[in-house]
């Protein structure tokens, strides 16, 4: 257990950079999470932890000290891989204790710890199986144990329950981070999974291109975010676009909308779906416009509505489900409205014309 | 599993007939091809030996007895022996580096690579044996590099000895280790190194405890490959090791040449039976092994 410090952290491959200049700083005990979309990094930036990735530049602290240029068999890391790599020629026991083994901890500690770590992750029965004859989830917490069972500095985790299927995924997230608290063990986890991150994390990480986009909590990351492409990574947003000028964006489609001050200019506006009311009436609210329901989504728990507001505006509303309450039909003519409160930004990227909410 | 398998047979019939329909041809091939002509040596091989009338009917184990019993005989026997485990350990020392660096780089050096380790078979043994020659003669390439190097002050006579035909019999043999080696070592995942690396084991180490293992399988299958090429090696061996120089499968074909077949089927069983006998071990200490 220790603090794990990036500084200035970068991969270069030619003239790629698949990580550029990351600082973190992982407290002790804290689980950090990275999270992006495929190809921005994540992998990459947990294999410098774990030694497998030369660094092009910066600098990594384990416990304060310099690790750099430690070869990963002199680190502290316990790295759980997506495929679990258990070795199939060693039982379950034997797996677990092959990091203590090369600690050279004497046979009856072995054992014991061996023992103990099977037994948190409830699968002691299972101790003289081959990897083989195991279920991918039962794989995954061999996995898990194994990388703990030598007490780590570090547990570093990349998509680690990629593999299962989306019922046991959900048990195995409350699984991990029960342990990860338990243990008390300082964790970095990579995921593309913003649920999995949500649920997990102390603190996340948003990656794009190899850069640092946010770092922060749950709830900085999704009521302040510092760009466009962090507000439609982190929950889900509606765009609208247009010229921003003294807090009041004009979209193409001719809505004036108030939104948070931002920088004049070409902008685009975040509208979080839950916080759009749909009504017949006009609802009260800063931002109120009439528009068309173009599509109906049940989703049992909520109804996602969307809401045409003009030939070139279209914004999206999350009703909660009401018992007996009004449920909206493509084609009526409804009113939508939310608060000035809405993030606007810069609008300088193009590509994110697709994050819109659908 | 087994069971499994026949009861999923057991619903489809058809699927049987149609694998004994494609398994046919070969095994009456194998039986026709291979063991036909064993049993006729088998059957040689205890016949007697005469200068004017050949060959003897008899029941007698006499070629056996004169072959353990002459220390030529035996020599030669030794020989093969001793050349064959050189070169086999050799190849696998020399192949699996050679063989684990195709398993784990991109994919154009790789088909270049294999490109490379396959053609010297393109060439049959003679020839290349005929290439070492000038290679190793007093006056070839080694010997004259050697001198103007100033290493050596006369000239380096390796041509007709044990070392040419060991020389020759890994260049033969190492594509072969290497090719069944790569194909092993690919199937590896490359995780579980590194999985062994996080856990504290240091290359070496992560060598032994889990690729060397993994790779048991592969080991053996290209050592026993190795090993029975080089047993029977004989172009190598006659054109390398010159007429002093003798290992078992010229010989049997010096003794066929003598018109002296009872003792040629008796030198070939015993080859045979020795690499035969040598290959079954080895396959139980891999197995052994590969359980413990
Ligand atoms: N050895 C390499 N040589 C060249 N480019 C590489 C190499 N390894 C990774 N990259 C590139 O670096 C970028 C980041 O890769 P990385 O594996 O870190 O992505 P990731 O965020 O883990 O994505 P995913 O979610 O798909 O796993 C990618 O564009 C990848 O193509
Ligand atoms: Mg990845």
């Amino acid at each position: 257990m220790a603090r794990l410090q990036l500084e200035g952290l970068s991969k270069r491959y030619n003239e790629f950079y698949a990580a550029r200049d990351i600082h973190l700083d992982v407290a002790e005990g804290e689980m950090l999470v990275l999270l992006g979309p495929s190809g921005c990094g994540k992998t990459t930036t947990l294999r410098m932890i774990a030694g497998f990735v030369e660094p092009s530049e910066g600098v990594i602290r384990i416990g304060g000290e310099d690790v750099t240029w430690h070869p990963p068999w002199k680190r502290s890391t316990g790295l759980v891989f997506q495929n679990y790599a258990l070795f199939p020629h060693l039982t379950v026991a034997r797996n677990l204790a092959f990091g203590l083994e090369m600690r050279r901890v004497e046979k009856s500690e072995i054992d014991r710890r061996v023992h103990d770590a099977l037994a948190m992750v409830r699968l002691d029965h299972l101790a003289d199986r081959l990897p083989r004859q195991l279920s991918g989830g039962q794989q995954q917490r061999v996995a898990l144990a194994r990388a703990l069972v030598v007490r780590p500095d570090v547990l570093l985790l990349d998509e680690p329950l990629s593999n299962l299927d989306a019922k046991l995924r959900e048990e195995v997230r409350i699984e991990i981070r029960a342990l990860q608290q338990r243990l008390g063990i300082t964790t970095v986890m990579v995921t593309h999974d913003q649920e999995e991150a949500l649920s997990m994390a102390d603190r996340l990480v948003v990656m794009k291109e190899g850069e640092v986009r946010q770092i922060g909590s749950q709830q900085e990351l999704y009521e302040r975010p510092v760009d466009r492409f962090v507000a439609s990574f982190v929950g889900r947003s509606s765009f609208l676009r247009g010229r921003l000028a003294d807090g009041i964006l004009r979209t193409e489609g001719g809505l004036e909308v108030r939104c948070s001050d931002g920088p004049n200019g070409p902008a685009a506006v975040a509208i979080r779906p839950e916080r759009v009311t749909v009504a017949r009436e006009a609802p009260s609210a800063e931002n109120v416009f009439p528009g068309e329901v173009e599509h109906v989504s049940y989703l049992g728990g909520s109804i996602d509505v969307r809401v045409r507001l003009s030939p070139k505006d279209v914004v999206v509303a999350q009703m909660p489900n009401v018992e007996g309450g009004w449920l909206p039909q493509a084609g009526d003519r409804v009113h939508a409205g939310w608060s000035a409160s809405a993030k606007a930004f810069a609008d300088t990227e193009t590509e994110e014309g697709t994050a819109q909410v659908s | 599993m087994s069971d499994a398998g026949a009861g999923g047979r057991a619903d489809r019939p058809s699927t049987l007939f149609s694998a004994s329909t494609l398994i046919g041809p070969a095994t009456l091939l194998v039986a026709i091809g291979i063991l036909a002509p064993m049993l006729f040596l088998a059957r040689y091989s205890l016949n007697l030996y005469d200068p004017r009338l050949l060959m003897i009917e008899a029941f007698s184990p006499a070629n056996y007895i004169a072959f353990f019993s002459d220390p030529f005989y035996l020599g030669v026997f030794f020989t093969t022996l001793r050349v064959s485990f050189v070169c086999t350990a050799v190849c696998i020392v020399l192949g699996f580096p050679l063989a684990y660096l195709l398993a784990r780089t991109g994919s154009r050096m790789k088909n270049l690579m294999i490109i490379g380790i396959v053609i010297p078979l393109f060439v049959g043994n003679a020839v290349r044996a005929a290439g070492w020659m000038t290679f190793f003669g007093s006056r070839g390439l080694l010997s004259v590099t050697l001198m103007d190097l100033g290493l050596r002050d006369g000239p380096t006579e390796i041509m007709f000895t044990e070392t040419a035909v060991i020389i020759g019999i890994i260049a033969v043999n190492l594509p072969y280790m290497v090719l069944t080696l790569q194909s092993v070592l690919e199937g590896i995942d490359r995780n579980l190194e590194e999985a062994a690396f996080s856990l504290g084991a240091p290359p070496w180490t992560m060598f032994r405890r889990v690729l060397w293992p993994l790779a048991l399988p592969g080991i053996a299958a290209g050592t026993i490959l190795c090993f029975i090429l080089a047993m029977n090696a004989y172009a190598t061996p006659v054109l390398l090791g010159g007429p002093q120089f003798r290992m078992m499968a010229p010989m049997v074909y010096n003794q066929f040449q003598l018109n002296n077949w009872p003792l040629a089927a008796a030198l070939a069983f015993i080859l045979m039976a020795t690499t035969l006998g040598l290959t079954v071990v080895a396959g139980l200490m891999t197995r052994q092994s590969f359980r413990g």
